[in-house]
């Protein structure tokens, strides 16, 4: 099912959210990525018809605005899960097919199929306060998507969880999703998560939408430095330009307009070789890489290795180093 | 259009409960008003000394009762969060049986306790005065609002973050400059509305100062009372009433803004774990103080029912079955005019009709107050409130004049008596399952209506049984307050229609303890099985 949201607006007390234009594609994975309070929820909610807003919310061209939620057809996943405390594993998945009248038998089978889909095979009679963090998730998308929804939403379904199996579920996620082949919006502040699972992430700030795009264009072409550094760490250097260069030392690169411009590059493509350009600053050691923090003519420089790429021994890093910045992009003033 | 009719639903269900609200409450209050709130009236009841001093006894024994009931609560409220001790379960349970115990039981055993010839009173070898005064009314009204003290003080303090304390203790408060200038400022919240319930029921209390007050001392409630039915003055009792009501409903308001800051306080999740004392810790002076508390608190609570049981079984001295036998004669008793098996079945009969109407108005209007999406929220929510701060009194004061003569004319009839006991009672009941539904998250709603189902359906099938403990206990509440009515009922009943508490009540008034002991006992048992009711819902209503 393709998602098309126009001209949605909502005033709130010191809150403005507006999006004139989103559209999911069908079977596509979008994620609302941005600091708490940039209105993703909301956007989720509008989406979901929990909440009034200006503008119209379109299904598959089918204009679902004035539709109350229980006939959107969407499976939501919340943070907190939401499940049914007095309700069975078993119950909360089935309350969905319940209200729709289906056969006992048939519950019964869709009940068994999207559990083992989920891993949760044997733990139907169980109540969701018997289970861990991670098994109440599995039940709460179990539940999401035994009703076959047109959408399924997910507000920050994994924030509640620890790192470790964040990161497991978080590809079971995406292979639950690819299989099923459903339209999903995924809402979460974890650049991340988001580049992990997403095949479009939209940026999202003060009740805007920043930047659309994919992960990768997003994070080496990002539109502006609230993007560039919302998606990780980014070196922004403020240059001079002249005659279509801008030069630090003798780090230069090429631009298009002259006087001051913002260059932009992630850790990854400076690379370290023997010389004498940049002094070292400091540095970390992380699991087989190295970030070095340097200083070239005062400006400050993160690069970051792999440490067989690094021209000396991590056990004796040298005072001065030479740069080279590979891919590198000229921001938007 | 649909889509209209789902989101709107509530307002349709709510109609049947405002009409009721309209007939039984706002039309005879009206009326009240009508006749009392004139400069010329007003000034004859103020200008009356006797009247004067009725006003100011009332305010002073509501204070007074509000300071005992602090001094009784507190140092529970202390214990109850700080420690785990052995018998906690058994004191906490035993702090929710005030709240189930009619008040003209509890009158009665103050009196077979105090009385001339009373236990305590034997026990000592003289009499100590308290029936019949101001201590009497003080210690009843104690009796029912330390376990109000001890439940919201403790559940507050108990949240009280450790490191506020540690932070203190680090820079070098301790003992009790510790507690004045740390502890004690954010117990305020849980003190002041607990304080302000206390105020307001004895400030409201009717049965306890009508029996344990004596001629002298009598709150204006008594005062309506005596001026209507004894001296038939409805222009002065229609003043009183007047003033009573814009006192209360000021302390009323006092007391929901103070109960606002109280649940903001108390939604403060950390919860100090309460230190666990063995058995050897009650060698120390704490151990001593616990053994104490728990004593006064079992002596206090259980003394009356005690008397009352003991009392029921005795005849100038002897064991004897006669007046549990009395219970079940057929034979006309003329000193309420009716028979006691009939009083016993009248009693339920209003009991449990007051039950179902007033859970079914709690939940309408709990559930319209969630779904309101139209102006006009606050007004609705007021409205909806405003009764919890009349009184009984009034309520039968303005029935009478509300319903005396066609094409109203309900006096006598069992219908109005259920319709005041249903006024009465479901201010309390939409409390507690408002309260109830006010735990349930509300991602449980929208999850439910991403499924499918309906708004209705939802609230039916996911709000409402996880509101479910609420429900029964705001029941168990309508029909206590149903069962111990006393001063309504009085003004608006016929000698037919005599429950258990007004035959007791006329027992009193003819000086026969052992029929109204064994009758009491009833109620008892009645109010046993609906504090075994709430003890088994595991709701915390204390």
């Amino acid at each position: 099912m393709r998602l098309r949201l126009e001209g949605i607006r909502l005033r709130r007390e010191g809150f403005e959210l507006n999006i004139p234009e989103l559209e999911v594609g069908e079977g596509e994975f979008m994620t609302l990525l941005g600091p708490s309070g940039c209105g993703k929820t909301t956007t989720l909610r509008i989406i979901a018809g929990f909440e009034r807003a200006e503008g119209r919310v379109f299904f598959d061209g089918e204009d679902v605005t004035k539709r109350p939620p229980y006939e959107r057809n969407i499976g939501i996943v919340f943070q907190d899960y939401a499940l049914f405390p007095h309700m069975t594993v078993f119950d909360n998945v089935a309350f969905g097919l319940r209200l729709r009248k289906l056969s006992k038998a048939e519950i019964e089978r869709e009940v068994r199929e999207v559990l083992s889909l989920v891993g949760l095979e044997g733990l139907e009679n169980r109540y969701p306060e018997q289970l861990s963090g991670g098994q109440q998730q599995r039940v709460a998308l179990a539940r999401a998507l035994i009703i076959r929804p047109r959408l399924l939403l997910l507000d920050e379904p994994l924030s509640n969880l620890d790192a470790k199996i964040r990161e497991r579920l978080r590809g079971e996620v995406k292979r639950v999703q690819r299989e099923l082949g459903v339209t999903t919006v995924y809402v979460t502040h974890d650049q991340e998560e988001a580049m992990a699972i997403s095949d479009r992430i939209a940026v999202m700030k003060d009740g805007r939408i920043i930047q659309v795009g994919r992960p990768l264009e997003l994070y080496y072409r990002p539109k502006d430095e609230f993007v560039a550094r919302f998606l990780g760490t980014g070196n922004i250097l403020l240059l001079e330009a002249k005659n279509g260069r801008a030069c630090l030392g003798s780090l230069c690169f090429d631009t298009e307009g002259e006087g001051k411009v913002r260059v932009f590059f992630r850790p990854e493509s400076v690379f370290i070789m023997q010389g004498e350009e940049a002094d070292v600053v400091d540095y970390e050691l992380l699991p087989g890489r190295m970030r070095l923090f340097l200083e070239v003519e005062g400006q400050r420089i993160v690069a970051e290795r792999f440490i067989p790429e690094l021209p000396f021994s991590p056990e004796r890093v040298p005072k001065k180093v030479g740069v080279r910045v590979g891919d590198y992009l000229i921001l938007s003033p | 259009m649909r889509a209209m009719v789902g989101r709107r639903f509530w307002v349709l269900l709510l109609l049947p409960s405002l009409l009721f609200l309209v007939l039984f409450f706002y039309y005879p209050i009206a009326l009240i008003l009508l006749d009392g709130l004139s400069w010329g009236s007003l000034s004859s009841v103020l200008a009356n000394p006797y009247y004067r001093h009725v006003i100011l006894f009332t305010i002073e024994q509501a204070i007074g009762s509000t300071v005992l009931t602090l001094l009784l609560g507190l140092p529970g409220a202390y214990l109850f969060a700080k420690y785990d001790f052995p018998g906690k379960r058994f004191l906490k349970a035993l702090l929710t049986v005030p709240f189930v115990m009619p008040s003209i039981m509890v009158a009665l055993g103050f009196i077979l306790l105090f009385g001339r010839s009373g236990f305590i009173t034997s026990l000592l070898g003289r009499d100590l005065g308290v029936l019949y005064s101001w201590k009497a009314i003080l210690l009843a009204h104690a009796f029912y609002n330390f376990p109000v003290v001890v439940r919201m003080v403790s559940s507050l303090w108990a949240r009280i973050n450790p490191h506020y304390e540690e932070a203190a203790e680090s820079l070098g408060a301790r003992g009790f400059t510790l507690f004045r200038r740390v502890t004690l400022p954010m117990l305020y919240p849980a003190i002041f509305a607990s304080s302000m319930l206390t105020f307001i029921f004895s400030f409201l209390s009717f049965a306890i100062p009508l029996i344990l007050g004596g001629y002298r001392y009598g709150t204006i409630e008594v005062a309506i009372f005596t001026s209507i039915m004894t001296l038939l003055d409805f222009r002065t009792g229609a003043a009183l009433a007047v003033l009573q009501m814009g006192l209360s409903f000021t302390f009323m308001y006092l007391y929901l803004k103070s109960l606002d800051a109280y649940s903001k306080a108390e939604e403060q999740r950390v919860l100090q774990r309460p230190r666990k004392l063995t058995l050897s810790d009650f060698r120390g002076l704490r151990g001593a103080g616990i053994v104490l508390y728990s004593l006064i608190v079992f002596l206090f609570i259980l003394a009356p029912l005690l008397a009352v049981f003991y009392d029921s079984l005795t005849s100038s001295g002897h064991f004897t079955l006669k007046w549990y036998r009395h219970l079940f004669e057929s034979s006309y008793n003329p000193i309420f005019g009716s028979d006691s098996l009939h009083a016993v079945i009248w009693t339920f009969v209003f009991g449990f009709s007051t039950v179902l109407l007033a859970t079914l108005i709690a939940l309408t209007m709990s559930y319209s107050s969630r779904r309101w999406d139209l102006p006009g929220k606050i007004i609705f929510d007021v409205l909806a409130t405003l009764p919890l701060g009349s009184s009984a009194i009034i309520i039968g004061l303005g029935y009478i004049k509300a319903f005396h003569r066609p094409p109203l004319l309900l006096l006598g009839s069992p219908f109005l008596i259920i319709a005041a006991h249903t006024t009465i009672a479901y201010p309390f009941a939409l409390r507690a399952v408002s309260a109830a539904l006010k735990k349930v998250r509300p991602s449980l709603r929208e999850a439910a209506m991403s499924l499918g189902a309906s708004d209705l359906l939802a609230f039916l099938k996911v709000e409402l049984p996880l509101a479910f403990g609420g429900i029964v206990v705001g029941a168990v509440f309508s029909f206590a307050m149903s069962v111990a009515e006393l001063g309504a009922t009085y003004m608006i009943y016929q000698p037919k229609y005599t429950t258990v508490t007004i035959a007791i009540y006329r027992y009193l008034g003819s000086r026969q303890f052992g029929p109204a002991s064994a009758m009491a006992v009833v109620l008892m048992l009645v109010s046993m099985a609906g504090f075994l009711v709430i003890e088994r819902t595991g709701e915390e209503v204390w």
